[in-house]
């Protein structure tokens, strides 16, 4: 490694809709070093790499490669600067075995499909890389760790200098990181330079010769070698540089005693969700919730939080444990029978799995309660009036900015749809509420509101189940944090063991 | 038993140049992202324009050329409102159903008009080879006309423009995953373009061979559902080329031997019979469910955000 | 904002209806007819006299029920090409009871009869349906093939009853089942079928059912939203079922009232000149209204408006009535292109 730089992008900024997803990003690297970039989901790491890859165009900002200003409007060009990207999720076609795929696009012969020739070409490449896999089987059937494999021959194939690899070690076992590891040593004494894109912090002590810290689309800083400890990156990704901003953009709420139920409101005894191509699934997880109480579950997007929420409020799923709720046992029943237990749910992605977006207020807030008595005339006609009714009801108590329940929910801005489904959550009276990132994107004002919510439900004698990835927020209002990470429970901490470096340290997969 | 062998290949070939060509057409716009469920319109414009301009030139692969063109018509307009509007594919390819169901009849009438006997269309040209074309069985594969000798050139073609040269091996990579295409640098929108144009050339080939071989004259509603079915041919083969050539010939058949069979049998009533090629499609796509693949990007518009 | 969308949906149908009388005014004067004359007799035959009305209702009642069949299991994004089966096999199984009761020797009087042949068509065409829907939750079969395939075996499931001996008329030249005994046919009052009455009763329920209902909320939540939907307990597979079997028995009632007001038997043709007919332009007008059930009756009743201008084209002008179909289906083209267009959310 010299210190010439590579690769430099200045004043990137994207914005997708209304959600500003890199907002003025500098960031540079040198010739020959692996350079970590890591930050939490979300953070726009993967957006800022789809930029130099060219999928992706930056509404501001410049790309210089070695002094040179280039424009990258597809991956066309980025390959033809020697930038290549093994992407997060595969880009390899499933149906092709390893030759076609690294072959495929390439651009010299179109017509001619070379095999045979080919083969010795990336036969070699592979062994000088030590990353052997078998050339004849259709990449489906191979594991994700060959694939990466393969991905990372193409771009060398390829020509690529820089290599861009996105989240490489989310489906890889440790012996696969160590090869990995390995891997990229050999690529950078071949003078490869290379950008790993993870949110583990182990991961960049290992790998990286320096770090870039992404957080909400902003750069934190970048770290040297020796400049990269436990501490100073847990502060970066954890802990804005800024106290002060800090202070003011949390809101303040207070958590009063309250009084714990004698017996608990949800028991998991041993629950395993087995393991699936979009998510890691849960591994023997138990713990009990007990009403007045809110537990907050932390965990990085992506290491099993979605399916706990889900196996809660769809029991069916459960492939071993049992789901007790206020001492009955839900295993097996429908959605509907868990709510009819006293049970509601807010989903993590309020837009995709919460509201019904061409729909107005009234029809929103029914959803899920659809089948009670109470809004059915002989368990067939819906009663649109008593529906009406409850909904101006939660339109006032929630806050909702609305002219009126015949509004379609679409036209409501993200603050007031959180509101909607957070009130439609409060219909009937509960007894736990599973809640998913109900503050995620939201001002503090909302968040401010949504808090005392679930204050006011804690007081009630309500139990709360409270799945987020923001530590500051967990931290505040919860009464006991879990920590999930890789669908494992990492442990349990109370409200006077709350230590943001602790916990964060577990989230992204440290040890304790 | 010799000659009816014979005669039976023979007749399923000419069958399944209908429903092969059809079904490759809808592979090959299927294998990059696009699902032509308008075969059934494309065939009914292309068999009346092929008719008319054959019958008007005395020149039956002038017809053919005519069906080809309006294929690729079609074709475009599919291609060009998909990917500038995202139209969604069925409701645009019920629309062109309709669309084509209409101009066939409407261009008959207009330009034929009403004639009190049916108008012939010209001789396709046969092609036979010296002696090969004599022997039994083989003659039967042989012994036909220009279009089924296209239909084993397509076949040869598709296989070796999908399996042996690198734009094929692409156009494959963008049905199974347009990202991993695009982000290899395959421009995926002209590939959709080119892709369904052809398709639905062959498919308007196949239409216009209806009338000018298989019925020698033209009818209103000349391909009877056989388009439909050949969207269910290319479904049960998961787009694959091969698997569709097979299906083509074995529709074929089937339709043959239940056209056979409503001559021979006395005791079941032949409407049974004109079922039968409906309901295999039916039973073959639930015995083959677990089999059937879709291109994954099929029916779906592609953009990179 | 709310009148800003109408306003544009109003502009979309306008300039695509304009779009494409442009294209046909253009096809029609190069073969050269008049033009002005064309339009007039298009739009205008269905009001210039009392038959004109009486047959445009008459066309109006079937298209009410075969768009029905499109435009529900559209409602949860699922194409029902069949509602041309689904009204053929309904009339036809009509038909197989109103005449085998008889043959048997059962004669019931008309206030068991006719609403004895009603429900024969609402479950013969519920069943029918409910083929198509079951294909596609149990074996993921798409409707758009498996109702197209079913439609050519009601077809010919017709032809065999017309043509059954048991039920043929041996003095009709052509296959045509002998005449339904009195008690289970309708009449017509001022030149209308009765059946307006129960497409009346249709439209209402099927309102009802959407608007009002358990059923139809659960509907238009997964035609919303089949993510959140689920999520919150909505059984899609079963709402697959229920919503298939209710556009079959909606497309068979319409094939019941063709055979027990119209026809009052049952013949081979009808299945391939107005059966068919009704069953495309269920698809077209259902495509029109974009999975709408409230405007399907005007929907219909405008559409009939065109066929009935059709028929007086081919008679007075010798167009053919093509022209029309295909002005029908450009006007189609042209509004599903630009509701995209201009409708497009953000």
């Amino acid at each position: 490694m010299n210190n010439e730089i590579f690769v430099e992008l200045k004043n990137i900024r994207k914005v997708f809709g209304s959600v500003v997803a890199l907002d003025d990003v500098n960031f540079s690297v040198l010739k020959g070093e692996i350079h970590g970039l890591l930050g939490e989901n979300g953070a726009g790491k993967s957006t800022l790499m789809n930029i130099l890859y060219g999928l992706y165009s930056p509404d501001k900002g410049e790309i210089y490669i070695e002094g040179n200003k280039v424009k990258i409007n597809s991956p066309y060009d980025s390959i033809k600067l020697g930038i290549g990207m093994v992407h997060q999720v595969s880009t390899l076609v499933p149906q092709f075995n390893a030759i076609e795929n690294i072959i495929l696009g390439t651009s010299e012969d179109k017509y001619r499909l070379k095999i045979e020739e080919e083969r010795e070409k990336i036969k070699n490449i592979s062994k000088d890389l030590g990353l052997e896999f078998p050339l004849d089987v259709k990449v489906k059937d191979l594991s994700a760790g060959l694939k990466q494999k393969i991905e990372i021959v193409r771009a060398i194939y390829r020509g690529a200098k820089l290599l861009i690899l996105d989240e490489p070690t989310t489906s890889l076992v440790e012996s696969e990181f160590k090869d990995l590891l390995r891997t990229l040593r050999s690529l950078v004494k071949k003078g490869v330079t290379i950008i790993f894109i993870t949110h583990k912090m182990r991961e960049v002590l290992e790998a990286c010769d320096r770090v870039t810290i992404l957080r909400r689309g902003k750069v934190q800083g970048t770290l040297d070698k020796e400049d990269m400890t436990t501490d100073n990156i847990v502060k970066m990704m954890f802990i804005e540089k800024d106290i002060k901003v800090t202070e003011s953009a949390l809101p303040k709420v207070e958590l009063p005693e309250s009084k714990k139920s004698p017996k608990p409101i949800l028991e998991l005894k041993d629950v395993s969700v087995e393991s699936s191509e979009r998510s890691v699934g849960l591994k023997n997880i138990s713990f009990e919730l007990y009403g007045g109480e809110i537990l907050g579950v932390a965990a990085v997007s992506g290491n099993g939080e979605k399916d706990l929420a889900e196996i809660i409020i769809y029991p069916k799923n459960l492939n071993r444990g049992e789901i007790y709720v206020d001492g009955e046992k839900i295993n097996g029943l429908s959605t509907l029978q868990v709510f009819s237990k006293g049970v509601f749910y807010t989903p993590e992605d309020r837009i995709k799995e919460g509201i019904l977006p061409d729909g107005n207020l009234k029809e929103n807030i029914l959803l899920g309660h659809h089948s009670e008595d109470r809004f059915l005339n002989n368990k067939t006609f819906i009663k649109w009036d008593e529906v009406r009714i409850t909904t101006v009801d939660i339109i006032k108590k929630f806050n909702v900015y609305a002219p009126s329940e015949e509004i379609i929910i679409r036209r409501l801005s993200g603050g007031n749809i959180q509101k909607v489904i957070m009130g439609r959550a409060f219909v009937n009276p509960i007894k736990l509420l599973v809640t998913h990132n109900p503050t995620s994107g939201l001002d503090v004002s909302t968040v401010e509101f949504i808090f005392e919510k679930l204050v006011e439900t804690r007081g009630s004698g309500s139990a709360v189940l409270w799945i987020g990835e923001d530590l500051d927020e967990l931290m505040i209002l919860s009464d006991r944090i879990a920590v999930l990470y890789k669908g494992e429970l990492q442990g349990i901490f109370n409200r006077d063991e709350f230590d943001k470096y602790k916990i964060g340290l577990l989230m992204i997969g440290g040890q304790r | 038993m010799l000659s009816f062998i014979n005669s039976f290949i023979s007749q399923t070939i000419t069958y399944a140049v209908v429903y092969t060509l059809t079904s490759l057409g809808i592979v090959i716009s299927g294998r990059a992202g696009i699902f032509n469920v308008a075969a059934e319109g494309i065939m009914l414009a292309s068999a009346s324009i092929g008719f008319i301009v054959s019958f008007l030139t005395q020149n039956a692969i002038l017809g053919f050329i005519a069906g080809m063109i309006m294929g690729g018509i079609f074709g475009f307009i599919l291609a060009y409102i998909h990917e500038s509007f995202k139209v969604n594919q069925f409701i645009l390819g019920i629309s062109l159903v309709i669309l084509g169901t209409g101009l066939s009849d409407l261009m008959y009438k207009l330009i034929i008009g009403v004639k009190l006997t049916a108008p012939r269309a010209p001789k396709t040209p046969l092609i036979k080879i010296p002696f090969i074309s004599e022997i039994p069985i083989i003659q039967a594969f042989l012994n036909q006309d220009v279009i089924v000798y296209f239909l084993y050139f397509v076949i040869l073609f598709a296989w070796w423009f999908y399996y042996r040269t690198k734009i094929g091996l692409e156009t494959r990579a963008i049905g199974e995953n347009p990202k991993a295409a695009d982000v290899v640098g395959v421009n995926v929108v002209k590939r959709r373009y080119l892709s369904t144009i052809i398709g639905s050339m062959l498919i308007g080939i196949s239409g216009a061979y209806l009338p000018i071989v298989i019925t020698g004259t033209y009818m209103p509603d000349i391909s009877a559902g056989r388009g439909f079915m050949a969207v269910g041919i290319a479904i049960f083969a998961s787009w694959k080329p091969q698997r569709a050539i097979l299906g083509g010939f074995l529709f074929a058949a089937i339709e043959v031997i239940a056209f056979r069979l409503q001559v021979i049998s006395q005791n079941i009533p032949y409407q049974f019979f004109l079922m039968l090629p409906f309901i295999s499609v039916l039973i073959i796509m639930m015995i083959f469910k677990k089999q059937i693949e879709y291109p994954a990007s099929v029916g779906k518009p592609y953009s990179r955000e | 904002m709310k009148d800003k969308k109408i306003l544009r949906v109003i502009l979309i149908y306008f300039l695509s209806i304009l779009f494409a009388f442009l294209v046909i005014s253009i096809i029609v004067s190069i073969f050269g007819y008049n033009v002005i004359k064309v339009l007039k007799t298009l739009l205008t035959t269905s009001f210039k006299t009392t038959f004109g009305f009486q047959e445009t209702i008459k066309k109006t009642i079937p298209l009410i029920f075969t768009t029905y069949a499109y435009t529900i299991p559209f409602m949860i994004k699922f194409f029902n090409i069949g509602g041309w089966g689904q009204m053929l096999f309904g009339g036809t199984i009509t038909a197989v009871v109103g005449l085998t009761l008889p043959y048997l020797g059962i004669n019931f009087p008309s206030y068991i009869m006719i609403p004895l042949l009603i429900v024969t068509g609402i479950l013969a065409g519920g069943f029918f349906g409910l083929i198509a829907g079951f294909l596609a939750a149990k074996f993921d079969i798409n409707p758009i093939i498996s109702t197209i395939m079913l439609n050519f075996v009601a077809v010919q499931f017709l032809n065999f009853i017309a043509t059954n001996p048991i039920y043929r008329d041996p003095f009709e030249g052509h296959p045509i089942t002998l005449p339904l005994p009195k008690s289970g046919t309708l009449g017509f009052i001022y030149g209308v079928p009765v059946s307006i009455i129960f497409a009346i009763i249709s439209i209402i329920f099927v309102y009802v059912l959407i608007k009002k209902t358990k059923l139809g909320y659960e509907i238009t939540a997964i035609g919303h939203n089949l993510d959140a939907a689920q999520k919150f307990g909505i059984n899609f597979q079963k709402t697959i079922l229920t919503t298939f079997f209710i556009a079959g028995a909606l497309a068979g009632l319409g094939g019941t009232f063709e055979v027990i007001n119209i026809h009052k038997k049952l013949i081979e043709g009808f299945a391939q000149t107005s059966g068919a007919q009704y069953g495309i332009f269920g698809v077209l007008t259902g495509l029109i209204v974009a999975g709408d059930p409230v405007g399907v009756p005007i929907a219909a009743f405008l559409m009939s408006v065109l066929l009935v201008g059709a028929d007086a084209l081919q008679r007075t002008m010798q167009i053919p009535v093509e022209m029309v179909f295909l002005s029908q289906a450009l006007i189609v083209l042209f509004i599903v292109t630009f509701r995209e267009r201009f409708l497009r959310r953000t």
